[in-house]
């Protein structure tokens, strides 16, 4: 009868007890750590390794680099440069594309509103037209 | 009626466990699936609008464009139906759009902040303005997308059209370097920058997803399995689980000119905060800042504390500014299990009002 549940309808798991041993174990590794990584020593032995790593394999790097340069071009294929030359190249034409887009929209806007006609004249502006046609009427009727 | 076999025995139990977890750590989860279309493209820049599902009269007329960090994949903000940022927004009426910088080649690796606020994003939002009809947007910004929407917002921002920012886990005050733990590490008694860039150009994704990581080195690289261990059976925490690891472990690099001056410029000499930071011969005057502003903070945040996003309250011109404190870490905020109960609905209830 392994498989019945107990009253809270949860199955009796031995291990329980570890897990709970487990996680306050954990939290106090963690905590420990969090305050490990935060110190000065941690900072420049990371520090260090990483500068020992770079040291060590920036000629071995520099070395594979060459020997492909001058395999690929023996092949007459083009290089890791050369790639990203024309990669560059691209980038420049996409933005001189775009700077064309921008002044199509703008075209296209302006043929727009040329197509729907003049926006209305707000209010303010149109009474001293009025004001101008009714002056000039009067002007008309006194001659 | 026969009923169904419940299989129990612990042999097979342990097989299909061994099975659910095979599944989870080698295989990748179905991930940013909100429709959208993509609206411009440069370089491996891309801005997508997400299909509106609400008719025109019912949606905000004012544009939210999602900016996410240089060197993680943006679909956090879309993780998984049900879980997901975007959806929510897009339901609650936004006319959303995201932009995604893609990731960095060897090409790339003199990109700077400089092309990423004066180049890139202005022609996204000219873009987004001449093909939608719109005058205003809101940004939305999130860690160094957050340091990007602010540079961009000092510099662009009032004459773009710029009416709404927010920033979500700012890292944008260096001044505190006994509180910063990336400041330690990147001390230039540590760390070489120029080494490290001569040797890869780009910063590697792997690099700084190993930066994050050790800061919470038992929680990222024990913990972490140990709860999906202990919820092997649960396959709505599984699920969760899968997503969360496939952003998690889907790095991309930070290009080498960018990451100069993410660690010499702010970490470094915190340009930003001192008004020092120049960008293309344009100094970054954080008072330019006239947008409503919502300044959104991760109480227990470990990569970006409170004390780095706090300072820009008082930096800004803005009239209407607003700081949120959130219970939760860095992602946890907007990716977690609390992020639809508390950081959505704070957003969507600042902005919606903001955005008629």
């Amino acid at each position: 009868m392994g498989e019945d549940p107990t009253q809270d309808g949860k199955r009796f798991d031995p291990l329980d007890a570890w897990r709970g041993v487990r996680d306050v174990y954990m939290d106090a590794w963690s905590k420990n750590m969090v305050e490990m990584v935060n110190t000065e020593a941690y900072a420049q032995a990371t520090g260090a390794m990483l500068d020992t790593y770079l040291t060590a394999s920036t000629p071995f790097r520099e070395a594979l680099e060459k020997a492909m340069v001058r395999t690929l071009e023996q092949l007459a294929m083009p290089t890791r440069a050369d790639v990203v030359s024309i990669a560059e190249r691209m980038t420049n034409i996409e933005m001189r594309l775009d700077d064309l887009d921008a002044k199509l929209d703008t075209i296209q806007r302006l043929i727009t509103q040329a197509v729907a006609g003049p926006p209305p004249q707000p209010r303010k502006a149109q009474q001293p037209a009025k004001k101008a046609v009714a002056a000039k009427k009067a002007k008309r009727g006194k001659k | 009626m026969a009923e169904a076999t419940v299989i129990t025995d612990p042999y097979t139990e342990a097989a299909e466990r061994l099975k659910t977890l095979t599944k989870v750590m080698t295989t990748k989860a179905a991930i940013a699936q909100t429709p959208k279309e993509l609206v411009w493209t440069l370089n491996k820049a891309k801005l997508y609008r997400y299909t509106p599902v609400l008719p025109k009269e019912k949606r905000h007329p004012i544009p939210l464009v999602l900016v996410f960090a240089l060197m993680n994949r943006p679909y956090i903000l879309d993780l998984r139906p049900g879980h997901s940022f975007v959806e929510y927004m897009v339901n609650k009426g936004y006319d959303l759009y995201l932009l995604d910088w893609g990731a960095p080649g060897p090409e790339d690796k003199n990109l700077k902040f400089d092309d990423y606020t004066l180049d890139y994003m202005p022609r996204a939002i000219r873009k987004l303005k001449a093909t939608f009809g719109v005058e205003q947007f809101s940004l939305l910004g999130w860690c160094i997308g957050a340091i990007l929407t602010t540079i961009y917002a000092a510099l662009r921002g009032d004459e773009d059209g710029l009416r709404n920012l927010i920033l979500l886990t700012a890292p944008l005050d260096f001044s505190n370097k006994q509180g910063l733990t990336f400041a330690r590490w990147t001390d230039e008694r540590y760390f070489d920058i120029d080494k490290v860039l001569a040797a890869f150009g780009n910063m590697p994704g792997e690099m700084i997803d190993y930066g994050a990581k050790a800061l919470k080195p038992v929680e990222n690289y024990i913990g972490n399995y140990v709860k999906l261990w202990d919820n092997i059976d649960d396959p709505r925490i599984v699920e969760s689980w899968h997503a969360m690891n496939t952003w998690v472990t889907d790095n991309v690099p930070l290009a080498g000119g960018a990451f100069r001056q993410l660690i010499v410029d702010l970490y470094r000499k915190d340009k930003l905060m001192r008004g020092e930071l120049v960008i293309r011969g344009e100094r970054v005057d954080l008072s330019r800042i006239h947008a409503n502003l919502l300044t959104v903070i991760a109480e227990d945040d470990h990569i970006t504390p409170s004390c780095q996003s706090e300072p820009i309250m008082s930096k800004v011109s803005s009239a209407d500014k607003e700081l949120f404190k959130v219970r939760g870490g860095h992602i946890g905020i907007m990716a977690g299990s609390g992020a639809s109960k508390f950081t959505w609905p704070h957003i969507d209830g600042w902005l919606a009002p903001r955005s008629k």
